[in-house]
């Protein structure tokens, strides 16, 4: 059974009782606070950072591997446990590991006094432990079926390690960024095929009582993970170029492939469904635009890999950030209408900071990405408005743990 | 129940229609996610190579989109698809017709089958240099090299789809005194076209393939003259843009024109085996 430790917890001590609890609410702190820093450093409010790599690798590795990372910890520690059944991780790891991550946080935030070393030694820290946590289940499960999990993940920590090791020698860190962003799609592929299975059967079971018919198949969901990863070792290894241009066209192909899968008619338009839908648009959109750029000599990356990461990317977090919260705290799905608001505000702040990237609104540059960031800002703190009581309040049904709700039907 | 109005039917179909081309079309992402690959393939080894030797792919795009534009192109792809679909059109006819006859007839296809292996067996240059000594240069000699590198892989089709046809079936047809109309549409046809369709398919894509290697060594026009004009000015980047002109219009007409109609022909096969 759990051990309750009580000292460091009797600040909202039901924020500990399942691990997605501390680390989405981490997450949706994070991009909020995150992304308000970075609109005051831009708009010169506040001094840009003297952080090792400048500016721009802090921001780029405060999305990636502050806010990106809470999340995938924060899901991971507890689908794990869905998928394979074991125990969950007990408190005090959950707090360790919460503190190492904030410790990352801080690290960062005074690595222009520090140097870089403190923050490496807290991030690769944590990312450590996580992999620790993550990997004896799903090594132990029978068949071994959740595997790629811990693959990207491992992927994952080696490309943070590999960062900061760059950021020590004093080397431009950023392509192990865009490496990373490349893992993080291939997770967001590996994750949404399971997690989408479940929610569009249960659209199309509550529709008509057709009993499976939706299936992510593994074909086309291997040929979208092969294409990502290697565009994403060839952008790491090859000078920018028509090579690399190439894979990323192919890529957003084998990305629009998937959505075959999500074809099944009217359940498409549910709230669920469309907007894990709308998370393979982005993603197959960013990669044409980044493939595109490449081919006909134009600087369209940053446009492309923002609509990867802020529409892909922050579009798949909140989705499940939502769904999954909401579940494992024994709410049920959230049928009010500020979900897919708080989508609709992520995708119209990846589109306009997209667009700040690309000839068209280049004019407008410093508008729109004040834009994006306002609507980033909105729709994280409407998540926090509508979930803090769900990720730090007590369960509705008074249980401890991570339960789903008893099924309506 | 009541029946639907056939304005009703009419719109559901129309959209039934509508729904499976755009899940047709959209299937397609998957083969344009390995052309991509293979264009990527492609750009990497001629940076290796040098543009020289083998030119990038958007290179010969642009060069391909050039020869379109200024209308050098037009002219000889039209001049090269009248002769590989004149060819063509030969041997489905007379190969189709000589086929079901053939197949009516176990003494017919017995004596056939040596020949169409004497046919298949021949190498198309071979009829190439016959068909240079009979017709000359002009567009007798790629239509009949076409015609009888293809004739051989449609006949051995039409001739197997009537030799397989189930005599019970036959003998049910009868039984059931089936009009001879009917007899041909619903019991002999489906069941032959299954056979034909694919050699069609695969007599087709012969057909562009022998057609640019007929005009290359034999005529003045067409894709295959081009290439040899473009090899004759060490040109890479026109030879890769005619290359990429015909392997394009194949891949295209293959896959907008022929799977499609494939599909819809064989669409009883799937229905047979799932409700088996």
């Amino acid at each position: 059974m759990l051990n309750h430790p009580r000292r460091p917890l009797r600040l909202l001590p039901d924020l500990w009782i399942c691990p997605f609890r501390p680390f989405f609410l981490a997450t949706a702190v994070s991009a909020f606070l995150g992304m308000a820093l970075w609109l005051a450093v831009l708009s010169g409010w506040l001094p840009a950072p003297d952080t090792p790599g400048g500016p721009i690798v802090l921001h780029a590795h405060e999305m990636i591997f502050g806010f990106a990372t809470a999340s995938i910890a924060g899901f991971l520690l507890t689908a794990v446990v869905e998928f394979t059944g074991c125990a969950p991780i007990g408190r005090g790891a959950l707090v360790r590991l919460t503190l190492l991550w904030l410790a990352g946080r801080l690290g960062w935030a005074l690595s222009g006094v520090l140097g870089p070393l403190p923050a490496a030694v807290a991030d690769l820290g944590f990312m450590g432990l996580l992999l620790f946590h993550v990997a004896g289940p799903l090594w132990r499960s029978p068949q071994r079926r959740h595997l790629a999990f811990f693959h990207t993940l491992l992927a994952l920590g080696l490309c943070h390690a590999g960062f900061h090791l760059t950021l020590l020698r004093g080397a431009d860190a950023l392509p192990w960024l865009h490496l990373a962003t490349g893992l993080l799609m291939i997770l967001i592929v590996v994750a949404l095929s399971r997690i989408s299975m479940r929610l569009v059967n249960d659209v199309l079971t509550d529709q008509g009582g057709i009993a499976a018919p939706y299936l992510a198949r593994p074909p086309r969901r291997s040929l979208a993970i092969f294409t990502i990863a290697l565009f994403s070792a060839a952008e790491f290894v090859l000078p920018p170029g028509s090579t690399t241009g190439w894979l990323a066209l192919a890529t957003a192909a084998a990305v629009f492939n998937l959505l075959n899968d999500w074809h099944v008619g009217r359940a498409l338009f549910q709230r669920w469904v469309f907007i894990a839908y709308l998370v393979y648009w982005c993603m197959g959109l960013g990669y044409a635009l980044i493939g595109i750029g490449l081919l006909a000599g134009q600087p369209w990356g940053s446009a492309g890999r923002h609509l990867l990461l802020v529409g892909a990317l922050g579009l798949a977090i909140q989705i499940v950030m939502v769904a999954a919260g909401r579940m494992h705290s024994g709410w049920g799905l959230d049928p009010r209408p500020w979900v897919p608001a708080a989508g609709l505000l992520i995708l119209l702040a990846a589109l306009a900071r997209s667009l700040a990237g690309l000839p068209a609104g280049s004019a407008h540059y410093p508008r729109l990405i004040l834009i994006a960031g306002s609507l980033w800002l909105l729709a994280w703190g409407l998540y926090l408005a509508r979930s803090f009581p769900v990720l730090a309040l007590p369960r509705p049904d008074g249980r401890q743990g991570c339960d789903e709700a008893v099924t309506k039907t | 129940m009541r029946p639907a109005r056939p304005a009703q039917r009419l719109l559901r179909h129309a959209t039934g229609a509508l729904g499976a081309t755009g899940n047709y079309l959209w299937s397609g992402w998957g083969s344009i996610a390995s052309i991509g690959l293979f264009l990527a393939a492609w750009d990497m080894t001629a940076g290796h190579l040098g543009e020289l030797i083998l030119p990038r792919p958007l290179e010969a795009l642009a060069r391909l989109q050039q020869l379109l534009a200024d209308g050098q192109a037009w002219p000889e792809i039209a001049v090269t698809a009248r002769r590989a679909l004149a060819g063509f059109a030969l041997s489905v006819g007379i190969g189709s017709l000589l086929g079901l006859l053939a197949g009516l007839s176990v003494t017919a296809s017995m004596t056939a089958r040596p020949l169409v292996t004497l046919l298949v067996g021949m190498p198309p240059i071979a009829w190439l240099i016959l068909a240079l000594l009979w017709f000359g240069a002009g567009d007798g000699t790629p239509v009949f090299t076409v015609f009888i590198a293809c004739f051989p892989i449609i006949f051995v089709g039409a001739m197997q789809g009537t030799r397989s046809l189930d005599g019970q079936l036959r003998e049910l047809a009868r039984a059931f005194r089936l009009p001879p109309w009917m007899r041909l549409t619903d019991v002999i046809l489906p069941h032959v076209v299954s056979y034909l369709f694919p050699a069609w398919i695969s007599a087709l894509g012969m057909s562009w393939k022998i057609v640019v290697m007929a005009e290359l060594l034999s005529t003045e026009d067409g894709i295959g003259a081009a290439l040899a004009v473009s090899r004759s000015h060490l040109d890479t980047a026109a030879s890769m843009a005619w290359i990429v002109a015909l392997v394009g219009s194949l891949l295209a007409i293959e896959y907008l024109l022929l799977e499609p109609v494939k599909r819809r022909v064989e669409s009883w096969r799937e229905f047979a085996s799932s409700s088996s």
